[in-house]
């Protein structure tokens, strides 16, 4: 008989050692094997119990007891070359699998993971179908360099983007947060490490086929709160400067041109997997289908991904397998904006008196190109915004058992990568332009990324007398990344039809410009051991040194290396703990390590010379300059990290976490040194800053509930805050003003006026008015000054410069939440997150905007604006100092960024419960409903606005007037004229069979 | 296969390049390219044309123009600053000292083309010095040298030492190495356009010694000459070397026969303009800036002439006899009379009456200002042949929509508010256009900067890529402007050759302008010599008033004003005050505005980047900026 500790087990495997020769077990665990040795081996295995040897000894009744294999249970996490079970890990490393990751539907995993891990922030950036979110490990500590995460797929670095991925794919995603953990990364572990891991089938399984699908429709989350005609023309009438209505402009009109332009729109996903194994062998394929459409006309993200995974074994001391990835993705409409909907002033007309709808309309002041659904649909040709992407990720293995020496492998790992982006643009005359005949343009653009890896990997695991384990690693690997861009303009396309697709038919010469062809190409070689050890379960210790030579340091620079070393303590483990029953498990870990990031572009140790193209007369000529001095001493920067852990469960299991403390300290922080104009040269790259991040993470799951044949109700919780402060810029510099860096602060803040109101005549201050603001008004915004009084209460100056102020954008603690409710086949569930404090740029409301202009030029957002018998209000008084940038108005534009969003409320439906359902074929049926993003509670910007507090856009992005593309500003994330954010409700279906 | 480790640039220049053959001349481009960084910049000219006595700030409220005004509707400070460009320079400045350098270790560069580095690197010291005073002449690496090094410190030096050190020995060699005429490429220095700016460049170094009005300097410094020179003999030099300018031209150089010629169009890149800061139809990338679509107002794209502009796109016509006013007859449009809208700045009352006074004989009132909006809406989309206009009176394509006359009448009927013509304009009986009187001029409706307009040959039958920046060359130096350095200096005390007075030189100019064979605004043929009346109302005695009052009759709006009231110190009183009416429609009551300008705005202020960037105690870096700024 086998058993387990819940009681017999059906269906196991009893296999007589070194034969064919098995049985299965019954119902009750029984089994009957004939034709055993008296002094054979029994081989007792079974899914999710470790596999037991048994020596029959000739007994003929034998019971044997089955341990559950705490690794199988969902208990191995993967770390940096290899995998550990969770009791053993000492680095600060978080899992999550891949069935929790589809509980929200997402068309890439950074969606599916927002909220789900403390410590790591995914922010969105674009609100466009198709776009990845931004990822921060415990925080930003760069400056210059890229603050992203490295990510790691099936174990070779990902030279592609995390879009390329099809969720469904994935088994599971393990993040290694501290630098005891990824600094066997070294150069690259600086940002953290994500490793994803595809679905592979399992040995001796049979096919099975999964298909999954879902379908969802997406309205408008909140439309962009726009004054309506009455509104825009009271507005009008107080500001006073337009006095003329626009040639298609009347008083009594009221169009709501967002209800002119958004609709449903779609989501669609379907998966299919066939999945099994032999005696020797798995294999998994996959083909999954995703498109998601947007609310504008023709934008929308399509993709086709297609997997395999083979693993076979060759005798026995060979196993080789292969894995690829690939998806095909086409990206359509992505330049389309939503400012020329909400600038064109409601009290406009879009339609002729014959009904149809007008080209363009006219304001008082602009010529608006009439952006509406039905005139972006009656394009046809004559608009095409298309990017497709192709990418291969293949990763192909080979391990030797070596043989006389137990627990030796030799593995060698070889990762090819391919991607490959072809995007193409073509308006054509007059399209969305106010002049009719505005020559046609197209461009294409085409990259291509390859990259090899190769990596040598020794290792040796054993455990020597029952109690010391040892795993022992060593690497030699090396990589190469090539890059390679181009770009090519053109206008005056003859016909429509040509679109993008022959350029050479262009009236006037194309143009290729040399600022947008890039070539890159970088190396990396590396050698790194890595030596686990642990004592009888209770003492682990793992330390690993890494030495990385890249080829984007200059010669003397090039080899850096990373060491790491953490511990850890299972005290549960100790004899003293067998007693509390309380407690199933409680570990204390503690980890130091460098790391550093990779964050020198090639070639940036070289210098570089600008150039500024420039014609004479009809003669084009390009002019060169040093932009940038070489530096050979360029370095990396270094991150160090302090990380305490602690890991329990307790109650049976039934209530687990894990809280981490850590410290990181960047130090040669790359940093761009402004030199003052004086210098003649405008920077130059050096490793001078330093900047660190501290912070708590706090993770929780409960079941709360737990009967099998009634209710189940989990919940899970994560708390995470990080404290991030600049601590040194270039020397005597402690603040960087130009890109809002200051010592001491936040590396993201914003540096600007403080509103305190507006101006008032009831104010004391009124009287000094025009020393405080020469040339302003009443209801103007007033803002702190922090300059000295006279005696008789007159400022000495005027507000200026000086009184700008720094006010964190950070986050007082953030986190996610989830919580599931079960009963019978019933499952009902919820996934939030939640963010309390630090600020929120709100574009529109801002002077940079000019959807708050507030004189009546263009479609103005519905604000409370100040008029005589308005006076505290917030926004100023229509048409005062500054014209198209009201002054200070940007000062009304940050928003207290709290929120609590509810993402996904799913009900389901699983129908293997029921008897007569087993007898139907089909394993497993689910079905289910979701809401996304339905509700978000809390949040100061939704209860100004009605809308998404979440970021949508780059600072260089969606608003009139953006920072520019060399202005290190661009790194914060705003809320933008991006295509609106969307509540969704979809219907799903899980089938295995 | 350590070869990974290697890098190998294939899509950009090192810094190695710079010193090839090939490398220097890109240099020199690089020298040619950095002048549309100012020249062309909208707020620039703003910033400059505003608070002199040509401008003031226009309605669609700018700030530089506002700032820049001095009569309490804004003020100048490190970081509101439209003049940050000029400070910019200093990387060109670095660029022509590495070009100076490389060429003598390349040794196959010509000296003529050195001498070109040598001319800007002149050109930009003498922009900084008349704008912000003494500035370093060490950027890093000693002085006048090629600065690759990271000094985050910086020392102003004096007045003097950067004309004697900088601009004056750079261009005295630049007249010496350059060539008479500039074959080399469309646009580039010669030895006239030096000689222009070394006797510049004498003429306002001899004021600044001479400093009649006790204007501060910065870094205090006393007003003798390191050479040990006097403002005489400065004047005189300056004297000389324009006289040298004028007669030592080569054929390819000089004035046009008409005033019109000289800014129009079709006609750009002639012989009288010296140095501009070029531009092309023909290519986005080489242009700087986007040819079609929608510019955005910003360097390097030439979008000062839209500051300029006031928006008449909102004149209004009907479509029918005492029909409601709604069409709009006057399109924005790529021609030199139109371009886009920005209201930024406006010529004062005394600017048209008193400096334009004369509009008939004198052909520049009529070769400065679009004083005629005519119709071109079926360029646009309307299909109307026939609209009508004020007095319910038909009017056709290219008929006047709306004209500014030359003199006051009191049969002018204003509205009150925008009225039927939709911007305020007054109406004259039985003319069926609508009139503005110069008395009637508003910072919301002036007269525009036909000047420096757009021009374009791909309009067709449209209305053209009215919204992008302008394709034309802005001009900086005109070869016209040595008779003007040449006359000042003369009138200063230096000793004129024989035909070459103050009053001869200024003739030339005048009798020029006597001389018309187009009438712009009247778009029709005008041949015409009043040269004689011209040089008849010169007066005997030339003044420096009288001489600046010429310069804004030849250069108005161009971005010159400010430098010639600042070297003659005559800003201060010469714009203490004028007159205009307000920013609404229909509002035509003249007001007289009253202009605080203190002597220490003879120097504008620091850009507060470079503040950002410096290192230094507290003190010093207070210490950097111009007094007067904090």
């Amino acid at each position: 008989t086998v058993i387990s500790s819940d009681g017999p087990i059906p269906g196991a495997n009893v296999i007589l050692k070194g034969t064919k020769n098995g049985a299965a077990t019954n119902f009750d665990g029984e089994f009957t094997l004939n034709n055993v040795p008296s002094n054979g081996v029994l081989v007792i295995s079974f899914l999710g119990y470790k596999t037991k040897e048994v020596s029959v000894n000739n007994q003929k009744t034998i019971n044997i007891s089955l341990d559950l294999d705490t690794a199988a249970l969902d208990e191995v996490v993967v770390i940096g070359y290899g995998t550990q079970r969770k009791e053993s890990v000492t680095g600060s490393v978080a899992s999550i699998k891949g069935e929790a990751l589809l509980e929200v539907p997402s068309p890439n995993i950074s969606q599916s993971l927002q909220g789900r891990v403390s410590g790591v922030e995914f922010a969105q950036s674009s609100t466009k179908p198709g776009a990845s979110m931004q990822i921060r490990v415990r925080g930003t500590r760069s400056l210059n360099a890229s603050n992203d995460p490295l990510i790691v797929l099936d174990g070779i670095p990902f030279a592609g983007s995390i879009t390329d991925l099809n969720p469904t794919d994935i088994k599971s995603v393990d993040i290694l947060k501290d630098a005891s953990a990824t600094a066997i990364y070294g150069s690259r572990g600086a940002n953290g490490v994500i490793l994803v891991t595809t679905n592979k089938g399992s040995k001796g399984q049979e096919a099975k086929i999964n298909y999954t699908s879902y379908f969802g429709v997406k309205n408008i989350f909140a439309k962009y709160p726009m004054m309506n005609g009455e509104e825009f023309t009271k507005l009008r009438t107080e500001a006073n400067i337009y006095q003329t209505p626009g040639l298609d402009e009347e008083v009594g009109v009221n169009t709501d041109w967002q209800d002119l332009l958004f609709g449903t729109a779609t989501v669609t996903s379907h998966d299919i997997g066939i999945s099994g194994g032999g005696e020797k062998s798995n294999y998994n394929f996959g083909l999954g289908y995703y498109k998601d459409e947007s609310v504008l006309p023709g934008q929308d993200y399509e993709r086709i991904s297609l997997r395999a995974s083979i693993d076979q074994e060759i005798g026995d001391h060979l196993k080789v397998g292969f894995t690829t990835n690939n998806s095909y993705a086409v990206n359509n409409g992505n330049s389309l904006g939503i400012y020329g909907t909400l600038n064109s002033t409601p009290i406009a007309n879009p339609y002729n008196a014959d009904g149809s709808l007008k080209r363009v309309v006219q304001m008082p002041l602009d010529t608006q190109w009439v952006y509406t659904r039905a005139s972006i649909e009656a394009l046809g040709d004559s608009y095409i915004d298309q990017t497709k992407n192709f990418g291969s990720y293949n990763s192909i293995y080979g391990v030797l058992q070596i043989p006389g020496i137990e627990g030796l492998s030799y593995r060698l790992n070889l990762g090819l990568n391919y991607r490959q982006s072809n995007g193409g643009y073509y308006q054509g005359e007059g399209v969305f332009s106010d002049n009719p005949t505005t020559k046609s343009s197209a461009s294409i653009s085409n990259s291509q990324t390859t990259s090899w890896t190769i990596e040598n990997i020794l290792s040796y695991d054993r455990t020597f007398a029952e109690k010391h384990s040892f795993n022992a690693l060593a690497l030699y690997s090396s990589e190469e990344n090539s890059y390679n861009r181009s770009r090519v303009t053109a206008t005056d396309i003859p016909a429509d039809s040509f679109q993008f697709y022959n350029l050479g038919r262009a009236n006037d010469q194309p143009i290729v410009d040399p600022s947008q062809q890039w070539y890159t190409v970088s190396g990396l070689q590396s050698v790194m051991g890595r030596l686990m050890y642990s004592y009888d379960n209770r003492y682990m210790l793992s330390a690993s040194y890494r030495t990385d030579g890249s080829s984007r340091l200059a010669p003397g620079h090039k080899w850096v290396s990373y060491p790491a070393i953490s511990v850890g303590w299972n005290i549960h483990n100790e004899s003293f703990m067998e007693n509390i029953s309380l407690i199933n498990s409680l570990k204390i870990r503690a980890g130091y390590g460098t790391t550093s990031n990779q964050s020198i572009d090639p070639y940036s140790t070289l210098g570089r010379l600008g150039t500024t193209p420039y014609n004479f007369g009809d003669t084009y000529t390009t002019g060169f300059s040093v932009s940038e001095l070489p530096n050979p001493n360029l370095g990396w920067e270094k991150s160090t990290t302090m990380n305490y852990g602690l890991d329990f469960s307790m109650l049976n299991n039934r209530l687990s976490g894990t809280v981490d403390y850590y410290a990181t300290k960047t130090t040669d922080l790359l940093f761009r040194v402004g030199l003052p104009q004086t210098s003649g040269v405008s920077s130059y790259m050096a490793n001078i800053g330093e900047s660190e991040n501290k912070g708590l993470e706090f993770a929780l799951n409960g079941v709360l509930i737990d009967n099998p044949d009634g209710f189940t109700w989990e919940a899970g919780l994560n708390v995470y805050t990080n404290r991030n402060k600049l601590t040194k810029l270039a020397s005597g510099l402690d603040r960087d003003e130009s890109n809002w860096w200051f010592v001491g602060q936040p590396i993201d803040v914003i540096y600007d006026y403080k509103a305190v109101g507006l101006w008032n005549q009831d104010d004391p201050q009124y009287q000094y008015l025009n020393t405080f603001e020469p040339g302003g008004n009443e209801g103007m915004v007033k803002v702190e000054y922090t300059g000295d009084y006279n005696s008789d209460g007159s400022p000495v100056r005027a507000i200026g410069p000086a009184d700008r102020q720094i006010m964190s954008m950070q986050a007082d603690f953030q986190g996610g939440f989830n919580t599931r409710l079960a009963y019978k086949g019933i499952d009902f569930s919820i996934v939030g997150a939640f963010k309390s404090g630090g600020l929120l740029i709100a574009t529109p409301y801002g002077a940079n905007g000019y959807l708050n202009i507030l004189t009546g030029r263009r479609g103005n957002i519905d604000v409370d604006y100040w008029t005589p018998d308005n006076t505290d209000a917030k926004f100023p008084k229509p048409g005062g100092i500054g014209g198209d940038q009201p002054k200070y108005l940007n000062s009304l534009s940050y928003f207290d960024a709290s929120y609590v969003k509810i993402r996904t409320i799913t009900l389901g439906y699983n129908f293997d419960q029921s008897k007569w359902f087993k007898n139907t074929g089909i394993d497993r049926l689910r079905l289910y409903v979701t809401a996304q993003n339905p509700f978000v509670f809390f949040s100061p910007y939704k209860k100004q606005s009605g809308m998404d507090p979440e970021t949508n856009s780059f600072a260089n992005e969606n608003s009139a007037v953006t920072f520019g593309q060399n202005d290190q500003r661009k790194r914060l994330l705003t809320i933008g004229t991006n295509t609106p954010t969307t509540t969704n409700y979809v219907i799903g279906l899980n089938i295995t069979f | 296969c350590s070869d990974i480790l290697e890098e190998q640039p294939r899509s950009i220049y090192t810094p190695e390049y710079f010193k090839t053959e090939k490398g220097v001349l890109g240099g020199l481009t690089a020298l040619y390219a950095h002048t549309r960084n100012f020249y062309g910049s909208g707020y620039y000219l703003a910033g400059v044309q505003s608070g002199t006595d040509e401008s003031t700030w226009g309605q669609n409220v700018n700030n530089d123009a506002k700032n820049a005004d001095f009569s309490g509707v804004g003020n100048l400070s490190s970081q509101n600053n439209p003049y940050a460009g000029i400070w910019g320079v200093f990387p060109n400045i670095n660029t022509a000292s590495g070009i100076i350098e490389n060429a003598e270790a390349v040794g196959t560069i010509s000296d003529a083309l050195v001498a070109e580095a040598r001319f800007f690197r002149a050109f930009d010291y003498f922009l900084l010095v008349q704008t912000f005073g003494g500035v370093p002449l060490d950027l890093g690496a000693g002085a006048l040298k090629f600065n690759t090094s990271t000094v985050r410190t910086s020392v102003r030096n004096t007045v003097p030492e950067v004309y004697t050190q900088a601009i004056f020995p750079d261009l005295i060699k630049a007249v010496a190495d350059l060539p008479n005429e500039n074959t080399r490429a469309t646009g580039t220095v010669n030895k006239t356009v030096a000689r222009l700016y070394l006797s510049q460049a004498y003429l306002t170094y001899a004021w600044w010694l001479q400093n009649p009005n006790n204007v501060p300097t910065y870094p205090a410094t006393p007003r003798t000459d390191p050479d040990g020179h006097d403002a005489n003999w400065y004047f005189q030099q300056a004297y000389n070397i324009a006289v040298d300018g004028i007669d030592m031209r080569p054929s390819s150089i000089g004035l046009l026969d008409y005033f019109y010629d000289v800014n129009e169009g079709s006609n750009d890149r002639n012989k009288e303009m010296l140095l501009y800061a070029d531009h092309t139809e023909g290519s986005d990338l080489y242009n700087g800036a986007p040819v079609t679509g929608w510019g955005s107002g910003s360097s390097p794209g030439n979008f000062a002439g839209w500051l300029a502009t006031w928006n008449y796109t909102e004149i209004r016509s009907s479509a029918t006899a005492g029909g409601s006013y709604n069409i709009s007859s006057v399109g924005r449009e790529a021609t030199q009379p139109h371009g886009r809208p920005w209201t930024g700045f406006t010529p004062t009352h005394q600017t048209i009456k008193n400096t334009f006074a004369d509009k008939i004989n004198d052909s520049r009132y009529d070769g400065t200002f679009t004083t005629v909006y005519r119709g071109n809406w079926l360029r646009g989309t309307s299909t109307v042949t026939t609209l009508y206009n004020a007095n319910n009176l038909p009017v056709q394509m290219e008929d006047p929509m709306l004209t500014f006359i030359d003199t006051d009448n009191p049969a002018v009927v204003y509205p009150s508010g925008a009225g039927s013509s939709g911007v305020g304009a007054g109406v004259l009986p039985g003319r069926a256009d609508w009139i503005v009187t110069p008395t009637g001029i508003s910072r919301l409706m002036y007269p525009g900067l036909w000047k420096l307009g757009p021009y374009r040959t791909d309009n067709g039958n449209t209305l053209g890529q009215a919204n992008v920046t302008y394709t034309r060359p802005f001009p900086i130096a005109k070869f016209s402007e040595l008779y003007f350095i040449a006359a000042e200096a003369a009138v200063k005390g230096a000793t004129p050759q024989s035909g070459k007075s103050a009053r001869e030189l200024i003739n030339v100019i005048r009798a020029r302008a006597g001389k018309w064979y187009y009438d712009n605004n009247g778009k029709a043929a005008k041949v015409q010599d009043n040269s004689a009346d011209m040089v008849a109302a010169t007066p005997a005695s030339i003044t420096i008033d009288y001489i600046l009052d010429e310069r804004t009759r030849e250069y108005y709006g161009e971005g010159k004003r400010w430098y010639d009231l600042a070297r003659t110190q005559t800003w201060h009183i010469r714009s203490a005050s004028y007159t205009i009416c307000g920013t609404s429609k229909g509002d035509h009551t003249p007001v007289t505005v009253n202009r605080t300008i203190p002597l220490t705005a003879y120097l504008r202020p620091i850009p507060q980047s470079q503040f950002d960037r410096m290192e230094g105690t507290d003190a010093d870096i207070a210490a950097y900026q111009n007094p007067g700024y904090n």
